[in-house]
Order: C-alpha cells, then sequence, then structure tokens
C-alpha cells in the first residue's frame, strides 16, 4: 500500500502532533515557567501549520498561523501562560482539528471568536496587523546586545524540493524575525539541459538584522536541518542597517526595510520556480562543498551539537513509521513461520537423523526470537493513551467543579497495540465514573476532612504475562449498602441473601445497573460498566474491583500482553484437540473415582475447596464413551475457579490465535482457533465464557436443590 | 461484445448429490482436495466446522444441509471449493464441500428458467436461479443468503 491517500497520512500525522500540542498545554496550566513545553507546543504548531499548507489544508494553515503568533508571544516570555490562556488554546487546538478531520462541520465564526479570544489575551501591545506578518518581528533592545545581526549562508541537498520543503517559505520565516537581505547565490546552477527540474540548486546568502539568538534562527530551520548546511556568523556592527528594528520600536507600523524584504523574497521564486519548466535530466550534481569555506564550516560545528540535542529530545531514538496493517501481516507471516516449525520439529522428532534435529532445533529458536521480535514491535507505550485522558479529566473537574489532580504513573509500559485501542473506552468511562461518582463534592471532602483537590491515579505495570492497569480514586468509596438495596429492588438477589462485599460489587457490571440517584451528563445510566466489562474479557482480561469507605476506589484491569499468540494448554476431548489459555490455568488434578461416582453433584474437592466441574465431552458433545482416566484442569478468572474434565492433557503449545470467522459469531465458548502442528485447526476455548456457564450450572443446580 | 457474451457467466460447476451446482467463478478462490476438518461444537449445522487454508482458519459450509440433501460419504472426487463472499460487507472466506467438480465453464443467462415455486423442497431465497447447460438444469445457488 504504497500509494496512500497523502492527505491520510496528514490527518495520521496531524492527530499524533495534536496530542503532544494537547499535553504540552496542558502540562504548561501546572508548570506556566518550563520553556520546554512551550517550545513543544511551538513545535507541533509550526509543523501542523507547515504539513497543513503543503497538503492543502488553506483554512488550517491560516488559522494555526494565527495561533501560532499568538502564542510566539509566550514563548518570547512576554505574556504568561495563564489558565485562562490555556483554555483558549485548547478551544481553538479542538478548532484545528475540526477543519482537519471534518471540514465541512465547522463555522468561521467559531474560528474567528476563538482567534479574538487569544488575541485579546497576547495582544495587550500589539495592534492586529496579521496581514504584515513581517511587522511581527520580536521588539529589539538596541542597547541590550552588542550584536546587530546575523550573516547566514544557506545550502540545501538538492532534493530538499522533493521532501516537500520550500526553500521561501524557510526565507519568509526568516524575515520574520528581523529585516533580511537575501541574495541568492547562482553559481552553482547548471546548464539548462543538465538541469534536474525537481532538484534545489540556489543558495542563498542573508544578512539578517536583528538580534535575536542563534536558537530563533535554528528554530526557522528546525525541520530541514539535516538536509541543509547552514552557516551562521555575527554580523558586524557597520554593516547593519540598523534603522529597521529602530524604527519599528517607535512605531508598529512596517519598516520600511520589510518592504524591501517582501520584494526581495518575492524575487528568490523566480529562478527555483522555472526550474520545473526545463525538462532536463542531468547526469551530475552540482558540486557545493567549495562553497562552504574553512572558518564558516567551523561555526557551523559549534551551531551542530545544539541542534543534535534538540533532535533527541524530540525523538528519543530513531522510529520509522510503519502502517499498522504492515505489522499485522508481519505477525500473519510469523504465526505461519510458527506452525510451520512447529511441524517441522514434530516430523523431525519422530525421525532418527541428528543432523535434520539440529536444524530443526535451529530454526525453532529463530523462530521463538523472531515471534518475540515481531510482538516487540507491535508494542506501544500505554503513555500514548494515558495522555488523552488529561484533557478529559481537566474538562469534568471543570464541569463538575470538583479540582482533581490526575496522576499517571507506568506511561512506558508497553502493550499490543490493538489493546491500546480497545483499552481507551473503558478507561474514558471508569475515569469518568471516578470523577463523577467517587471523588465528592467539596463540601462533602471538607466535612471529612479531606484536601479540597481530589485525586485520580491512573497506573499500569507489568506482572508476568499480564499488564495491570489501575485507576484509583481517594473518594468515597462504594457504597455497599446502596448496591445491595439497588439489586434487591432490581430483583437480583433475594432480601436477606448472604453476599460477600465482594458479591455485591459485581452487580456494578450487571447491564443496567447504576445506583447513581441523578442522572447526569456523564453517567449513572447504568451503561457503562458492564460494557467495560465485557470489553475488558473480550481482550481475555479481567477487572477487579476493590474499596475501601471513605478512602476511595481501586478499579484494576488485567490484561494479557498480547491478542496475538498466547501460551496454550492443549487437551483432547474425544478425537478433538483444545486449547486452553495457559495464564487462566490453575493446576490439573485427575478425576477421582470418588468425584466420577457423584454424577450429580458435578463438584470437586480440591484441598477443601469445592470447585464445580464441567465436562467438556458433554458441552462439546462429543459421542463414544469417555476415557478411563479423566483429567481435571482447574480454571480461573479472578475468585472463582471451575474445573473442566478432558480425556488427555497433551501439554503446552504455543498458540497462534486466529480469529473464528462471522459464520461462527453465534458459537460463543471458543475466543478463537489456532493451527497444531500437523496442519489441523483446533478450537481455543473461552475461560470466561466457561466459567459464566459453569456458574449458571452451579445456580440451577441450587434452585433445583431448594 | 454481442448479446450472448453479455449473458454469459464462467462458473464452476460441482456435483453435490445428484444434484449440479453452479458457483459463479468470480467467487471462487481455489479448489483443495479434502483436509482434516475441526468440528466446532454449537454451532450452525450448515457451517459445522472449520478447516486450515494455508494458515487461516475458515468455516467449512456444507450445502447438502441448506438444500435437504442426504449426506454422503466423501470419495476420491470429493473437493473443498473455496469462495469469497460478503458478510456485513465483509469479505469473508469460506470453504464448500462438493462431491465432485466438474469443470469451469460458461453458462448463458438466457436460458434462465423461472424458478418453480412448486415441486421444489428447496427454498427459493438461496436459488439465484436455475438455467440448462448442456440438456441439463443446473442451480445457481446464492451463496450470500445461503450462508447468512
Amino acid at each position: 500500500m504504497s500509494a496512500m491517500d497523502p492527505t491520510e497520512i496528514f490527518r495520521q500525522e496531524a492527530s499524533e502532533l495534536f496530542e503532544v500540542l494537547e499535553g504540552a498545554l496542558l502540562d504548561l496550566g501546572q508548570r506556566p515557567d518550563d520553556r520546554e513545553l512551550v517550545d513543544s507546543a511551538f513545535r507541533a504548531l509550526h509543523t501542523i501549520k507547515g504539513s497543513g499548507a503543503m497538503f492543502g489544508f488553506d483554512k488550517v494553515a491560516s488559522f494555526t498561523h494565527e495561533f501560532e503568533t499568538a502564542f510566539d508571544r509566550v514563548r518570547k516570555g512576554e505574556i504568561k501562560p495563564t489558565q485562562e490562556l490555556i483554555s483558549v488554546a485548547l478551544a481553538a487546538k479542538d478548532y484545528i482539528r475540526a477543519l482537519i478531520e471534518d471540514p465541512q462541520s465547522t463555522d468561521d465564526i467559531i474560528g474567528e471568536a476563538i482567534l479574538d479570544d487569544l488575541k485579546r489575551f497576547v495582544s495587550f501591545d500589539q495592534p492586529a496587523a496579521p496581514a504584515v506578518q513581517i511587522a511581527e518581528a520580536p521588539p529589539l533592545v538596541p542597547g541590550d546586545s552588542k550584536q546587530a545581526g546575523w550573516h547566514l549562508y544557506l545550502e540545501f541537498e538538492s532534493h530538499v524540493l522533493r521532501n516537500g520543503s520550500n526553500p521561501l517559505d524557510l526565507l519568509e520565516d526568516l524575515c520574520k524575525l528581523g529585516p533580511c537581505f537575501v541574495v541568492p547565490v547562482t553559481d552553482g546552477i547548471p546548464f539548462l539541459d543538465e538541469m534536474e527540474p525537481e532538484d534545489c540548486y540556489l543558495k542563498w546568502d542573508v544578512k539578517l538584522h536583528a538580534a535575536c539568538d542563534k536558537d530563533a534562527i535554528d528554530d526557522v530551520f528546525m525541520f530541514v536541518q539535516d538536509e541543509m548546511k547552514l552557516t551562521l556568523a555575527p554580523l558586524e556592527q557597520v554593516e547593519a542597517p540598523a534603522p529597521g528594528p529602530l524604527f519599528r520600536l517607535l512605531d508598529e507600523e512596517p519598516a520600511p526595510t520589510a518592504e524591501t524584504v517582501v520584494a526581495v523574497a518575492e524575487a528568490a521564486p523566480a529562478p527555483v520556480a522555472e526550474q520545473p519548466a526545463a525538462k532536463a535530466e542531468p547526469k551530475t550534481e552540482t558540486a557545493k562543498a567549495e562553497a562552504a569555506t574553512e572558518p564558516k564550516a567551523e561555526i557551523k560545528r559549534e551551531a551542530a551539537p545544539a541542534k543534535r540535542d534538540d533532535v533527541k529530545q524530540e525523538r528519543g531514538i530513531a522510529t520509522v513509521r510503519v502502517q499498522a496493517e504492515r505489522l499485522d501481516e508481519l505477525m500473519d507471516r510469523v504465526g505461519e513461520l510458527v506452525i510451520a516449525q512447529a511441524r517441522l520439529t514434530q516430523l523431525a522428532s519422530s525421525g532418527s537423523d541428528l543432523s535434520i534435529k539440529m536444524i530443526a532445533e535451529e530454526i525453532e529458536r529463530l523462530a521463538s526470537s523472531l515471534r518475540d521480535t515481531t510482538m516487540g514491535a507491535r508494542m506501544v507505550p500505554i503513555g500514548s493513551l494515558f495522555g488523552r485522558f488529561r484533557r478529559l479529566v481537566h474538562d469534568l473537574s471543570r464541569d463538575l467543579s470538583k479540582p482533581v489532580e490526575f496522576v499517571t504513573t507506568g506511561e512506558d509500559t508497553e502493550l499490543d497495540k490493538t489493546m491500546i485501542e480497545c483499552l481507551a473506552d473503558p478507561l474514558v468511562h471508569l475515569i469518568r465514573n471516578a470523577i463523577d461518582h467517587g471523588i465528592e463534592d467539596n463540601a462533602t471532602r471538607a466535612a471529612n476532612g479531606k484536601t479540597e483537590q481530589g485525586r485520580i491515579e491512573l497506573a499500569a505495570v507489568h506482572s508476568g504475562a499480564q499488564v495491570l492497569v489501575t485507576v484509583k480514586d481517594n473518594g468515597g468509596g462504594l457504597n455497599t449498602a446502596r448496591i445491595r438495596a439497588k439489586a434487591e429492588e432490581q430483583g437480583l438477589i433475594a432480601a436477606g441473601a448472604v453476599l460477600t462485599d465482594h458479591e455485591i460489587h459485581q452487580f456494578l457490571f450487571h447491564p443496567g445497573f447504576s445506583t447513581a440517584q441523578t442522572i447526569s451528563a456523564l453517567s449513572g445510566r447504568g451503561v457503562g460498566m458492564d460494557v467495560v466489562k465485557r470489553t475488558i474479557e473480550n481482550m481475555r482480561g479481567s477487572i477487579d474491583l476493590s474499596t475501601r469507605p471513605g478512602q476511595g476506589t481501586t478499579v484494576t484491569l488485567r490484561l494479557p500482553l498480547t491478542l496475538a499468540i498466547i501460551e496454550g494448554l492443549l487437551i483432547r476431548v474425544g478425537e478433538g484437540r483444545y486449547i486452553i489459555p495457559l495464564p487462566a490455568v490453575e493446576e490439573c488434578v485427575e478425576l477421582t473415582a470418588e468425584d466420577e461416582r457423584s454424577r450429580g453433584r458435578n463438584f470437586l474437592n480440591v484441598r477443601g475447596n469445592l470447585v464445580p466441574f464441567l465436562r467438556l465431552r458433554d458441552i462439546l458433545s462429543v459421542d463414544g464413551s469417555p476415557d478411563q482416566h479423566q483429567k481435571t484442569i482447574i480454571i480461573s478468572t479472578g475468585e472463582t475457579q471451575v474445573g473442566l474434565v478432558a480425556d488427555q492433557i497433551i501439554g503446552n503449545h504455543q498458540t497462534v490465535i486466529k480469529s473464528l470467522s462471522k459464520l461462527h459469531s453465534d458459537v460463543t465458548i471458543f475466543s478463537g482457533a489456532t493451527i497444531l502442528g500437523d496442519g489441523t485447526a483446533a478450537l481455543i476455548l473461552d475461560v470466561a465464557q466457561l466459567v459464566a456457564l459453569a456458574q449458571s450450572k452451579v445456580e440451577k443446580h441450587i434452585s433445583e436443590a431448594a | 461484445m454481442n448479446q450472448q457474451q453479455a449473458d454469459a457467466m464462467q462458473v464452476v460447476m460441482i456435483g453435490l448429490g445428484d444434484e449440479k451446482f453452479a458457483l459463479d467463478a468470480g467467487l471462487v478462490r481455489e479448489i483443495i482436495d479434502p483436509v482434516p476438518v475441526t468440528k466446532v461444537a454449537g454451532a450452525r449445522d450448515f457451517v459445522p466446522s472449520v478447516i486450515n487454508v494455508r494458515g487461516n482458519v475458515i468455516p467449512l459450509a456444507d450445502l447438502r444441509i441448506r438444500f435437504g440433501m442426504p449426506q454422503t460419504d466423501s470419495s476420491a472426487d470429493s473437493r473443498i471449493v473455496v469462495i469469497e463472499i460478503e458478510i456485513e460487507n465483509e469479505p469473508v472466506l469460506v470453504g464448500v464441500t462438493a462431491d465432485k467438480v466438474y469443470e469451469v465453464t460458461e453458462i448463458s443467462q438466457a436460458d434462465v428458467q423461472q424458478t418453480p415455486r412448486v415441486g421444489m423442497h428447496w427454498k427459493p431465497e438461496y436459488i439465484r436461479f436455475i438455467t440448462k447447460w448442456r440438456e441439463e438444469f443446473v442451480i445457481v445457488p446464492n451463496m450470500e443468503r445461503i450462508l447468512n
């Protein structure tokens, strides 16, 4: 799929940038003085603007430009990022997102209103003159700096145009720093018949008459710094035609020099624009090394480390953007390889050829490490998901006027990317619940001697082959009595039935169950927790609730690391072979003759505990008589244990999960299928469903007995 | 393009019991020899099992059940025809058992016979049309309907 819609790529990229921007803005609300945050927000904005213009989202580009302009004043430290400003900035971010995702739904009036708000915050001394962008040069304090500007020499790699960068835009950006005198260097331009229409041959010699720092200049070229040579030298005082900046200080009208700059900048495109017209095929690229003279190169080296640091902070480690589909495909191939390898191992072990056995072992080792690497490639840090909730908490705590501190830990815990996507909705529910129901209102908190600010912790941690995601609040805790009353009212339990608190809390996952006395816009409708539970169970995970009255509630989601390959226990029932996910297996015991005799009871005595068991032969409707020594596999989900009676336990099996087709969507006791070493398909038993089945049988048994 | 060509339809002719069915060749992905099947307990009876086809686990459908025909033991001529159909707007691979696969041929839609309302123990919605091929009646089944 190389021919992907470029607009779609932009949308994807933009949505990631929005996350960065939103995160930075929200952080900024807490740490207004953090320059890093301001810079990262600014960078995100700048990229959105640039790519937006590149992909024809002109509205996005122009709106973002205004946004950027306003935000620039924050960046320069001229104004403080107040909470109000952050709110407006978030609204502006949402508006840009709407412009990109669904342009029809947006209204220019909203955009203008947001811009007006933004300007109100930032324009205490700036006349609204966005039409003349050149006028937005930073105010310059003449006495402050001995240096009058910079002499820049720009040399782009010849392919820079093909990557979508436009040197002219960069020059324009440069002009915003102060009056520029730009002279194109044309000596690298080859003869017409040697000219490659898409190459950039021009170099530029720029005299920037502004006392900005080197960083400001580096910022302009941030996105192309790998594709260009930038040589910077301080400009001699004598060279500066100082009136420009000084003039501007006195009067915000565009300085006369600015016009010259525009003229120069506009004159510059001509040669570049003409190049595509010349359909020429040069055989060699122009040599450009000679242009950089010795002293200039030295200065360049000085500038380089700073840039490299910047890049490191941005990217961390070099990454490659890969389509999720390709990763899925890769995983499929690896799955097939694992299956083929299992067959090979089986064949090799049945033969006596030692060298084949050695190769089989080698391949087994390689296949399993390849599997681990591939699974690792699909892992995404959960932090990308956590970031989204900060906005949710921010908005909810404002709407409900419950001040909430939102703490996240374990953002770098990695999970399969499909799991991360599936987790988003359940976590939204849980966090909403925590704020709406969990955290008490201010008066109650004060009365109970708690801090005014509530606290919600979202944490992720690895635990064996599972990842635990917890949502913890320090609110009032679950009201067990009320849940019980509600359950009785809805006829879910008989009045006066003896239940543990844990059992009572399980009613929260019952469809249509809500104890909220009032239905708010947020929660209380009783849909939610059951959906959360179902979603988590579909991921082969489980959900635990624990609560302490007055102290708060903790919801723990236990999730498997991946959806693609699991360790399974291969069993045989009649002729058929089935897989039980190994994490669910507690132990295997033999079905004793005594258990066998008491056919009516279907309970096992496991070290004093009464464990109900299911005969898989019955459930899977297997004909014929069972094997003599039946085995019981004790499985568990959460607190419940169930025994499954099978004919034979074959052993461990690396299980590549294949989903069952839609034609079998009505079959619930299987969660999927896999392919065994001999090439036949085997079904994977859905532990949660089997447990539910066993429980319903137990209940039936009890009600029959009663 | 003359009328006859426009009406022609490429089909894979398969035999089930005593009947001949013509499957639209556009649906057919491959024809394979019988493979070991895995029974799916609790599945609807016309898709009783799954098979492994090149690393994919796909359902195996038995048209005989949908058409109320008696089960026949597999023979040396038995094949599995893998077709791709749309279920809920998603392409799904399904294996279809056939007692015999005859050939890929062309049938003419011009010879379409009115599907008789009486004298048939098949549900009319499972049949796209009945046509004549070499002086024999063949059924063009509506696979989407049959498998939904």
